[in-house]
C-alpha cells in the first residue's frame, strides 16, 4: 500500500513538473516599469494586470506579467533604464516622459513604432496633437499614456477676502483663456493682496520649487522657441531676457519669494498651497489636486474643500497675448531588448481604451488621450476633468532633443540667478546663453 | 681556514643573506597583497576607467559599456570644464567646505570632545561619546530629514515654533544660511571619527606618564599641552589627512540638504557636480563623459594633497621604527 502511494506521489510530481515546464516554455514574459505616485496613479501599471487575460485569450498565449512600480526620482528612474538597457535587462515596456525619446531613440534603447501602430485600431483614436511630442527623426517612438495641464491654481478664499465677487472668481478661467486677464493682471492682483495684508510678502505667487517642465511656458509665453524648423536647438535672447525680467520683477515687487526654489515639495510647498489660506496663486499641475485631496486636506473635506476654495486656470497671457499651458505626456516605450515587442504593444493597445484610461484620468486628474474618452460619460461628467480639458487646446510641450537637458539646465540657472538677485535679467540671460554655448557648442543657435 | 675556503664560506653567507632578504620581501609583499589587490580593483582600475570616459562624449543618448564603441573626443570635456563659468566657484566652494568642516569639527571639536570626555568620569565620558556618534550611525536620509524638520520655516519647523511662541521673527534657516548648515551637518558626522581615534590614543598613553606630570606639578591644561598632544601627534595628522580626502569626495549630505543651492551653485562642491553631471539629471540624458572629467580632476587633487601631506607631515618618520630599536 505504502509503495503504491509513493509511486502515485512520484508520478504526480513528475507530471506536474512536466506541465510546469511546458507552461513555462509557452509563457511570454513581459516586464513593465512605471513611475507613479500611489494611490492615485496606480493605474499606470495596474491596468496591464486588468487586460492580461484578455490579451492572453486574443493571442492564445500565456503571459508572465511583471509590474514594477515605484515613485523614484526622475533622474534615478531614467538612469536605471539606461543602465538596464546596456546590461540587457531592460523592461519590455518603460513609462517615462516623452522627452526621453530624444536621448533613448538615438542610443537605440527603444524601438520605432510607425510600422506597427496602424495594426491597432485603438491608437487611431488618440488625440492627434499628442503624437507631436512622440516623434524623433521623423518616426514615432512611444504611445501616449496620459496628458495633463499645468495650470495656475488660485485661492478662491483669498480672492474673496480681496473683495472679488463669486462671479468674478468663477469667470476667471474664461477671462484668462480669452486673453482678457493677463499675467500682468495676476501680478497686480497679487501685489494688491500683499498691500492689503491678505497674504504675506512673497506669497502672492509660487511657482514650482525645483527644476522641471513648467518653467518653459514663461519662455514660450514671451515668444521663445527651443527648436527651429529643422529641429535644431535655438535660444531667443529677447524672450529669455523678458522671461527673466518677469520672474526677477515678481521677486523685486514682493509677489514671489526669492527662496521659492529650494522649498521642500512635500514638507512645505504642497501643505501650504493646499490649505488655500496662505498663497494666492500657485503654478502647479492638474495631478496635484488628488494628491492634496488625499494627503493634505482630507480632514477638511478633501475634494469638496478644494472645489470650494481653489480654482484652476490657464497660465495668463504674457507677451504673445495668448494664455497657455504645457502638457508633458508620459509615454509607453518598448525596449529594443524586448524579446516580445508585439505582445508588449498588444498589451499597451489593450489599455489604450476610454474604459481603462478614464480610471487613470479620474483618479489622478490627468487629461484624457482618446477622442472617445473625451466624449465618454465618465469623463465628461467628471467635474475636475471637465473644468480642465479645454486647456489641451492651449497647450505646448517640451522638445525631444538630446541637448534638451543642457538647454533646460542652463535656462534654470538663469532663473535661479535672477530670483536670488545674483544677476539682473540681462545678466541672467548672459549666464544661461554662455552655459548653453559652452556645453552645446555648435549645437545651439543664439537668435 | 684557507683563503679559498673563506671565500666560499662568505659566498654561501651572501647567498643565504640574499635569500633571507628575498624571503623577507616576499613575506612583506605577500601580507600586503590582499590590500594591494583591493586597491587595484577598487581604485586603480576605476580611475583608469573614468580617465578613459573623460575623453569620450559618453551620455545617455549614446550610452554603451563597450569601451571600443565610445567616441573619443580628446580633451574637449576638460576644455568645456575649464570654460565653465562656475567651475572656479565650485572649486573654491569645495576648498571652503573642506577647510571649515575639517578645522572646526573633524579635528578641533573632535579633539576637544575627546579631551573633555577622557577627563571626566569614565561612564559619563562614554555616554557623551555615544551621543556624538549618533549622527554617524544614523542613515544620511533620516539624519538630513531631522535637520530639515528642525529648521524648516514656520509653521513646519520645530525651531520656528519657538520663534512663534516668543513672538520673534521666523526664518527659513537653511535657505538663509546654507553654508552654516552644510558645515555643521557634515561636521557632526565627521567629528565622531576623530573623536574615536583621539580618545583611543589618549587612553593608550601610559598612566605613569600622565600621573608623573601631575606629580611634577603641571596643571591639567599643561599636561594636555606638553604631554598628551605631543603623544597623539600621529593620530592627529592621520585624522587631518584622512578627513581632508574624505571631505573632498563627500557630497551625500549636501545633496540631500541643499542639492548645491540655493541660487547659483551656492553650496555646490566638486564631487556633487560630478554626480549631477554623470548620474543625476531631472530630464535624463546624463553626461557620463563630462562628469568623469570632473571626477578625474578630483582624483588628481586628492593624490596631490596626499603626497603633500605625506611630505609635510613626514609620515615616513612617524611610522619608522623607534631609534632606540635600531641601535
Amino acid at each position: 500500500m505504502l509503495r503504491r502511494l509513493l509511486f502515485a506521489f512520484v508520478l504526480l510530481l513528475l507530471l506536474s513538473s512536466v506541465a510546469g515546464i511546458a507552461l513555462a516554455q509557452d509563457a511570454v514574459s513581459i516586464t513593465v516599469r512605471c513611475k507613479a505616485s500611489p494611490p492615485e496613479e496606480d493605474w499606470r501599471c495596474n491596468s496591464f494586470a486588468v487586460v492580461e487575460e484578455e490579451v492572453e485569450a486574443e493571442l492564445g498565449i500565456e503571459i508572465d506579467l511583471n509590474l514594477i512600480q515605484d515613485n523614484a526620482g526622475w533622474g534615478d528612474y531614467k538612469n536605471e533604464f539606461v543602465l538596464a538597457s546596456e546590461a540587457g535587462e531592460a523592461p519590455d515596456i518603460i513609462l517615462s516622459g516623452h522627452e526621453d525619446i530624444g536621448a533613448w531613440a538615438p542610443a537605440g534603447f527603444i524601438i520605432p513604432l510607425d510600422d506597427v501602430i496602424g495594426m491597432h485600431s485603438q491608437f487611431d483614436d488618440i488625440v492627434p496633437s499628442l503624437w507631436d511630442s512622440h516623434g524623433y527623426a521623423g518616426q514615432i517612438w512611444g504611445i501616449p499614456q496620459d496628458a495633463e495641464a499645468r495650470p495656475i491654481f488660485y485661492s478662491k478664499l483669498l480672492l474673496r477676502d480681496l473683495g472679488w465677487s463669486e462671479e468674478d472668481i468663477e469667470s476667471l478661467p474664461d477671462r484668462v483663456a480669452a486673453g482678457e486677464w493677463t499675467f500682468a493682471d495676476m501680478l497686480a492682483t497679487a501685489e494688491a493682496a500683499i498691500d492689503e495684508g491678505i497674504v504675506d510678502e512673497g506669497n502672492g505667487w509660487w511657482h514650482r520649487p525645483s527644476n522641471g517642465p513648467d518653467f518653459l511656458y514663461y519662455y514660450y509665453g514671451h515668444g521663445g522657441e527651443v527648436l527651429d524648423m529643422e529641429g535644431n536647438l535655438v535660444v531667443d535672447s529677447e524672450a529669455l531676457v523678458a522671461t527673466y525680467e518677469l520672474l526677477g520683477g515678481a521677486v523685486a515687487s514682493g509677489v514671489l519669494r526669492s527662496d521659492v526654489i529650494g522649498l521642500d515639495w512635500n514638507e512645505v510647498w504642497h501643505p501650504t498651497v493646499a490649505q488655500a489660506d496662505t498663497v494666492l496663486f500657485a503654478a502647479g499641475g492638474t495631478w496635484n489636486w488628488p494628491n492634496w485631496s488625499i494627503n493634505y486636506v482630507a480632514d477638511k473635506g478633501g475634494d469638496e474643500f478644494l472645489f470650494e476654495n481653489i480654482g484652476l486656470t490657464l497660465i495668463p497671457a504674457m507677451a504673445t497675448g495668448n494664455a497657455i499651458t504645457l502638457t508633458h505626456p508620459l509615454t509607453y516605450m518598448i525596449s529594443s531588448g524586448s524579446e516580445n515587442p508585439d505582445v508588449a504593444l498588444e498589451l499597451i493597445a489593450a489599455i489604450t481604451t476610454p474604459e481603462h484610461n478614464n480610471k487613470h484620468a479620474i483618479d489622478s486628474f490627468h487629461l484624457g488621450i482618446l477622442n472617445a474618452q473625451l466624449q465618454s460619460e465618465a469623463y465628461a461628467n467628471n467635474r475636475l476633468l471637465s473644468s480642465a480639458h479645454y486647456m489641451l487646446d492651449h497647450t505646448t510641450a517640451l522638445p525631444n532633443h538630446p541637448g534638451w537637458n543642457a538647454w533646460s539646465n542652463a535656462y534654470f540657472l538663469g532663473i535661479q540667478a535672477v530670483e536670488t538677485g545674483e544677476a539682473d535679467a540681462a545678466g541672467a540671460a548672459d549666464i544661461a546663453i554662455a552655459q548653453m554655448q559652452n556645453e552645446l557648442g555648435d549645437g545651439i543657435t543664439v537668435r | 681556514m684557507s683563503a679559498s675556503q673563506f671565500a666560499s664560506a662568505s659566498q654561501v653567507q651572501a647567498k643565504r643573506s640574499r635569500r633571507n632578504a628575498l624571503r623577507s620581501y616576499l613575506g612583506a609583499y605577500g601580507f600586503m597583497a590582499p590590500a594591494g589587490v583591493l586597491v587595484v580593483i577598487f581604485f586603480l582600475i576605476p580611475v583608469a576607467i573614468i580617465l578613459y570616459l573623460s575623453v569620450t562624449n559618453l551620455a545617455s543618448s549614446n550610452f554603451t559599456s563597450d569601451l571600443a564603441k565610445m567616441e573619443y573626443i580628446g580633451l574637449r570635456n576638460y576644455e568645456t570644464l575649464l570654460n565653465d563659468q562656475f567651475a572656479r566657484k565650485i572649486f573654491f566652494n569645495t576648498i571652503f567646505y573642506v577647510l571649515f568642516t575639517l578645522s572646526i569639527f573633524n579635528v578641533s571639536l573632535a579633539l576637544i570632545v575627546s579631551l573633555l570626555t577622557t577627563h571626566i568620569d569614565r561612564g559619563a565620558g562614554f555616554v557623551f561619546r555615544a551621543l556624538w556618534i549618533l549622527p554617524r550611525i544614523t542613515s544620511p536620509v533620516v539624519y538630513i530629514l531631522i535637520w530639515k524638520r528642525m529648521m524648516a520655516e514656520a509653521p513646519f519647523g520645530i525651531l520656528n515654533q519657538f520663534n512663534d511662541w516668543l513672538g520673534t521673527p521666523t526664518y527659513n534657516y537653511i535657505a538663509t544660511n546654507p553654508w552654516v548648515f552644510v558645515v555643521v551637518v557634515n561636521g557632526f558626522i565627521g567629528l565622531s571619527f576623530g573623536m574615536i581615534i583621539f580618545t583611543s590614543a589618549i587612553e593608550s598613553i601610559p598612566k605613569d606618564l600622565l600621573n608623573a606630570s601631575l606629580v611634577d606639578g603641571s596643571s591639567k591644561l599643561q599636561r594636555i599641552r606638553y604631554v598628551i598632544l605631543p603623544l597623539i601627534r600621529w593620530p592627529l595628522l592621520f585624522v587631518f589627512t584622512y578627513q581632508t580626502l574624505s571631505l573632498l569626495t563627500s557630497f551625500v549630505e549636501i545633496q540631500l540638504l541643499t542639492d548645491g543651492g540655493p541660487g547659483l551653485y551656492r553650496t555646490e562642491v566638486w564631487s556633487l557636480t560630478a554626480y549631477h553631471r554623470a548620474l543625476s539629471n531631472y530630464f535624463g540624458n546624463a553626461q557620463w563623459g563630462y562628469g568623469s572629467a570632473f571626477a578625474v580632476l578630483l582624483v588628481l587633487i586628492g593624490v596631490v594633497l596626499a603626497v603633500i601631506y605625506m611630505r609635510v607631515f613626514r609620515f615616513d618618520e612617524l611610522v619608522a621604527e623607534p631609534r632606540v630599536e635600531t641601535l
